[in-house]
């Protein structure tokens, strides 16, 4: 079922996503030929910054959209009259959950993967590559040197915590919107103020155990081995126990409270 | 014959107000009954309870000796008063989110009764009119196989022809072990295809009667009692 579901999810999405992606993607292959055309003046200047412009909109505007449609489709499809239907369907409320996760989490990194994609089609010179290695090879150096053998486990703990992170961004949204249906009458502002006060509560969270943690353990937190030891696994760890937290509130507020209008 | 639907001092409050008060209630299969009661009787909560919309403060529902969740969703069949399918889904694309979820939902049934109310299932739900989007969601509502159709308001929308059509469609498509509830104010229209009446009025069950008898004992028809019992 939740195959299914996801299936539905994408379906509803990608009709606003997939034409946005093909918009990008023949911009920059546009600009690809415009760019490695040396006019510097004439009608063909101005089309190349206007197409170049047009390009750095669109991009912004696939950030804005995968955001937006997160929250949006949420919200109207389980919390508007579509939840009648979503919520009557033979499928426990965990599921429903779940798949609007998923769904967001794969657009989210669709859109991240759709944007470097399109930079290196746009600028993808082999000059401009060889650029790039040489910028790679030079952040691995300087991670090995300050950081050793546990340079690895650096980069591991670095993409667990974005992902982690990314899951806590989209939850977070969740659990503010259901929280928000339980404002009678005030549903869209009982979200904000929702959002608003779990987002103050976490950073003050996370503020205090820094605080007590750097008063406990003293200097050894400020030095450079602390990070991929200490900093990353507490990062990820309180990330996952929000995650949890947000998750099953929402599911509880799901399957409790839940109060149509 | 088997029950269907049981209810035991069901109580739902919505802060100060109560909803519904100490209902007990027992449904066989094989009825269409009536639902009735005038605005904010606690029609709409009592239905949104049996199809696991909200949960009861106290008391206790079965349908089919099961609690509201996954597999008492598997029986029911619920059309509530809302345009609930989205509105960028082609026709056939409803058509197929159903047949996807519902095992027993059958398309072919549905493709019928579309042809016969001529509507055309390439139309996205956006263009159609509210009434057609109604008749939409009842054909696939009652294109399913369930035991228990759970109709809210399901002709309040339409026009009397289309009326007429639904109520027809109702008839013939539930089988003998199903049980169609049918809540509504407009008593006239449904009278002739009701077997049995609920009466609730501010929350509480007033009346629970199988309609001949009301016509014979009491020698009037629904509507009649209808307006006696609910004089303003």
């Amino acid at each position: 079922m939740l195959g299914k579901l996801i299936k539905h999810e994408l379906n509803a999405t990608g009709r606003i996503f997939l034409p946005l992606y093909f918009i990008i993607l023949i911009l920059s292959l546009v600009n690809r030929v415009l760019i490695n055309i040396s006019i510097s003046t004439g009608p063909l200047n101005t089309l190349r910054g206007f197409m170049i412009a047009a390009y750095a909109l669109s991009i912004v505007a696939t950030l804005v959209v995968t955001f937006v449609i997160m929250i949006i489709r949420f919200y109207k499809n389980l919390m508007s009259d579509e939840g009648y239907l979503m919520f009557t369907l033979p499928i426990k409320s965990s599921q429903l959950i779940s798949a609007k996760l998923i769904t967001s989490l794969l657009w989210n990194i669709a859109s991240i993967l759709l944007v470097a994609g399109s930079l290196l089609i746009m600028l993808g010179t082999s000059n401009n590559m060889t650029i790039l290695r040489d910028f790679i090879d030079f952040v691995a150096r300087g991670l090995k040197a300050s950081f050793g053998s546990n340079y690895v486990l650096l980069i591991i703990e670095f993409t667990i915590m974005m992902l982690v992170s990314l899951v806590q961004q989209i939850l977070l949204i969740y659990v503010s919107i259901a929280v928000g249906h339980l404002f009678n009458g005030h549903k869209v502002l009982g979200s904000f103020i929702s959002y608003i006060a779990i987002s103050t509560i976490i950073q003050i969270l996370v503020t205090l155990i820094l605080l007590i943690w750097a008063r406990i353990a003293g200097s050894s937190l400020a030095e450079l081995e602390a990070i991929p030891q200490k900093v990353f696994p507490f990062s990820i760890i309180f990330a996952l126990i929000c995650n949890i937290l947000f998750y099953f509130g929402t599911n509880y507020i799901f399957n409790r409270k839940l109060n149509l209008e | 014959m088997s029950v269907i639907l049981d209810c035991r001092s069901l109580t739902k409050k919505f802060g100060s107000t109560t909803a519904l008060s100490d209902v007990n209630l027992s449904l066989e299969r094989g009825r269409i009954i009536g639902l009735l009661g005038p605005n904010g009787s606690g029609k709409t909560t009592f239905i949104k309870i049996i199809n696991g919309l909200l949960v009861p403060d106290d008391g206790e529902i079965r349908i089919a000796g099961m609690e509201p969740g996954v597999e008492s969703k598997k029986i029911i069949s619920f059309l509530p008063e809302k345009t609930y399918l989205p509105d960028w889904m082609k026709v056939s694309e409803a058509i197929s989110f159903f047949k996807d979820f519902y095992e027993d939902f059958e398309e072919k049934r549905a493709y019928d009764m579309l042809h016969r109310l001529n509507l055309d299932p390439t139309k996205r739900l956006k263009t159609l009119s509210k009434g057609t989007k109604e008749k939409v969601q009842l054909i696939l509502v009652m294109s399913r196989r369930a035991d228990l159709y759970c109709l809210d308001e399901p002709i309040g929308g339409v026009d009397p022809a289309a009326r007429d059509y639904i109520l027809n469609t109702i008839i013939t498509n539930y089988d003998e072990n199903a049980t169609v509830i049918l809540s509504t104010h407009l008593i006239a229209d449904i009278e002739n295809i009701l077997d049995e009446v609920i009466f609730i009025k501010e929350g509480r069950l007033v009346l629970h009667e199988p309609v001949d008898e009301i016509r014979e004992k009491k020698g009037k028809s629904i509507d009649s009692l209808f307006r006696e019992v609910f004089k303003c």
